[in-house]
């Protein structure tokens, strides 16, 4: 059995993943500890400790409308994307239409191009149209970089679906849209899941779109942190960024035990 | 026929968004790219001009931007692949029980938001930061090391950034190699690094390819961490593009740019796929 232990990681190679594991996490901790920190800069040891930062945060209406933005975009952008990706997406794997490998590659086409570009493709054809500051208007643009993920998950969730039990819901008399309520939708709905899982956090994380795009009152959370950044560092940003290490973290880990997250990265 | 009238109602919605607000601003920043800019006044009406593109080729700044932005791209791929790989091969061929808690390791961070995980490198990286206090503490230096607005905040940052989707496509390659291929070469009497460069590292290659022109492109398109990390002057083509649209107005230098970025990541995945359309040929 020793032979085949020299396809087995050695000691050194685990000593090396488990250094960059660590790597992965240092700016995650960083943040956190500078959160809790007193100085505005996180010193070793720390000079001392505080929750002030998180109360400033939480007291301040610029965060909380940021706060509130970008939860409604992701919400908005992440339902949308479901409903037209998925229909999209059952269309194409139902080869209901022609040229269905073109048309694809036209919905995953967002994911290629480079997100500055759609955003300033987006700032000049919402400036000549007027959409500009557009609540509506932001939230397509949303759409058009969520719903990639979406489609992808879905097709890749319909690949594995076994035909003959659409067509047992049909022969049983259920109409098409009952079969795929009853029938397709609960079988692919893990798969779905971390679509949707991947859409809110693309539309939560955005930055390059949406700052071309915003108006007055409609800065996102990351837009407001990229913005102060450039101002100096304020440690309340490691706070509200704390916070949503937390969330992040939650919501992986929720996701992993309810659809098994991992095995659909 | 009723077939294709039911698939276009499904597939419609989503077409028109994307028409709207992706395939119509994109193919209208076209024009713009060949107008001319006069500073102050916007576009000069009626001139039509490839003074924009021609400017992208020839200004010594612009090229000195673009070749900046490629060896990020490609020191980033490298410094992926190295660091990616050992942690891979962990995943993919360690003890079982690891498995899952090391991938949700990798996307932990890849989840989190990128100003987040952005802020988190200048915290560290800053004259103040958290690397130069300590080594200042230490007395291994004795004024701040230039961290930021760099190509070395820019390198590390963006490594640390792409590193989870290097891991994650490296992972999948080398579980598609067999292990009992690996195992007959170590039978036969193979090292631990034989096994490695004539059985795992060649089969595996697909996968490396596939993570590395991922991870290029995410990297020559970034505009965030560059932003956040190389500050307002040490510019690459995606914050350049970002500058002339914001500060200096100028749209259709801003227009040729976005098309000239966009050039270089469609090329660079379609030379991969053809690459990989002849490996999969020769097979």
């Amino acid at each position: 059995m020793s032979a085949t232990n020299n396809a087995h990681p050695g000691p050194a190679v685990t000593a090396a993943a488990l250094a960059v594991v660590v790597f992965l996490q240092i700016p995650v901790i960083i943040v956190v500890l500078a959160a809790f920190s007193t100085t505005s800069y996180l010193t070793i040891p720390p000079r001392g400790w505080t929750l002030a930062w998180f109360g400033k945060v939480l007291s301040d209406p610029t965060y909380l409308s940021a706060i509130r933005m970008s939860l409604f975009l992701a919400c908005g952008s992440t339902a949308i994307s479901l409903l037209l990706g998925v229909a999209a997406a059952y269309a194409l794997f139902r080869k209901a239409l022609p040229g269905s490998e073109a048309i694809t590659a036209v919905l995953m086409a967002p994911l290629i191009l480079p997100a500055v570009v759609i955003g300033v493709a987006l700032l000049q054809y919402f400036s000549l149209t007027g959409l500009r500051g557009n609540l509506v208007g932001l939230l397509l643009a949303h759409v058009v970089i969520t719903v990639p993920y979406v489609v992808r998950s879905a097709l890749a969730s319909l690949s594995g679906l076994d035909l003959a039990l659409e067509d047992a819901a049909r022969v049983l008399g259920a109409t098409g849209f009952e079969t795929f309520r009853l029938v397709t939708l609960p079988l692919i709905w893990p798969g779905l899941l971390a679509g949707a899982l991947f859409a809110f956090i693309t539309s939560l994380d955005n930055v390059p779109v949406t700052i071309f795009l915003i108006g007055a009152n409609q800065t996102t959370l990351p837009v407001l942190i990229f913005t102060s950044v450039e101002m100096g560092i304020d440690p309340s940003v490691a706070a509200v960024s704390t916070l949503l290490i937390v969330a992040t973290g939650i919501v992986l880990l929720i996701a992993e035990r309810r659809a098994g997250f991992h095995r659909f990265v | 026929m009723r077939a294709s009238r039911y698939g276009l109602i499904l597939l419609a919605p989503l077409a028109l968004v994307l028409a709207g607000f992706f395939i119509l601003p994109v193919l209208m920043m076209l024009p713009v790219s060949f107008r001319e800019y006069v500073p102050g006044a916007g576009l000069a009406p009626g001139v039509w001009t490839l003074e924009n593109y021609a400017r992208i080729v020839t200004d010594d700044y612009y090229r000195e931007v673009i070749w900046r932005t490629l060896g990020l791209g490609l020191f980033v791929t490298l410094a992926c692949l190295l660091l990616g790989y050992p942690l891979a091969y962990l995943i993919a061929r360690g003890p079982e029980r690891w498995r899952v808690p090391l991938i949700l390791l990798v996307i932990f961070p890849m989840l989190l938001n990128l100003v987040v995980r952005s802020f988190g490198w200048i915290a560290l990286l800053a004259n103040r930061g958290l690397v130069n206090n300590l080594l200042l503490q230490l007395g291994l230096i004795h004024a701040p090391l230039k961290l930021m607005f760099n190509i070395t905040g820019l390198m590390i940052g963006l490594t640390h950034i792409y590193l989870p989707f290097m891991v994650l496509m490296l992972v999948a390659a080398i579980r598609n190699v067999p292990g009992d291929v690996e195992a007959a070469a170590a039978t036969l009497g193979s090292s631990r690094l034989h096994v490695f460069t004539s059985v795992t590292l060649p089969l595996s290659a697909p996968g490396i390819l596939a993570g590395s022109i991922l991870v290029f492109v995410l990297t020559i398109s970034a505009l965030v961490t560059p932003r956040m990390l190389g500050g307002p002057t040490y510019k690459v083509m995606a914050t350049l593009i970002y500058d002339e649209f914001m500060q200096l107005l100028d749209w259709p230098a801003g227009s040729a740019l976005s098309f000239a970025l966009t050039l270089m990541a469609v090329a660079v995945i379609w030379l991969s796929s053809r690459l990989t359309r002849r490996w999969a040929g020769m097979a």
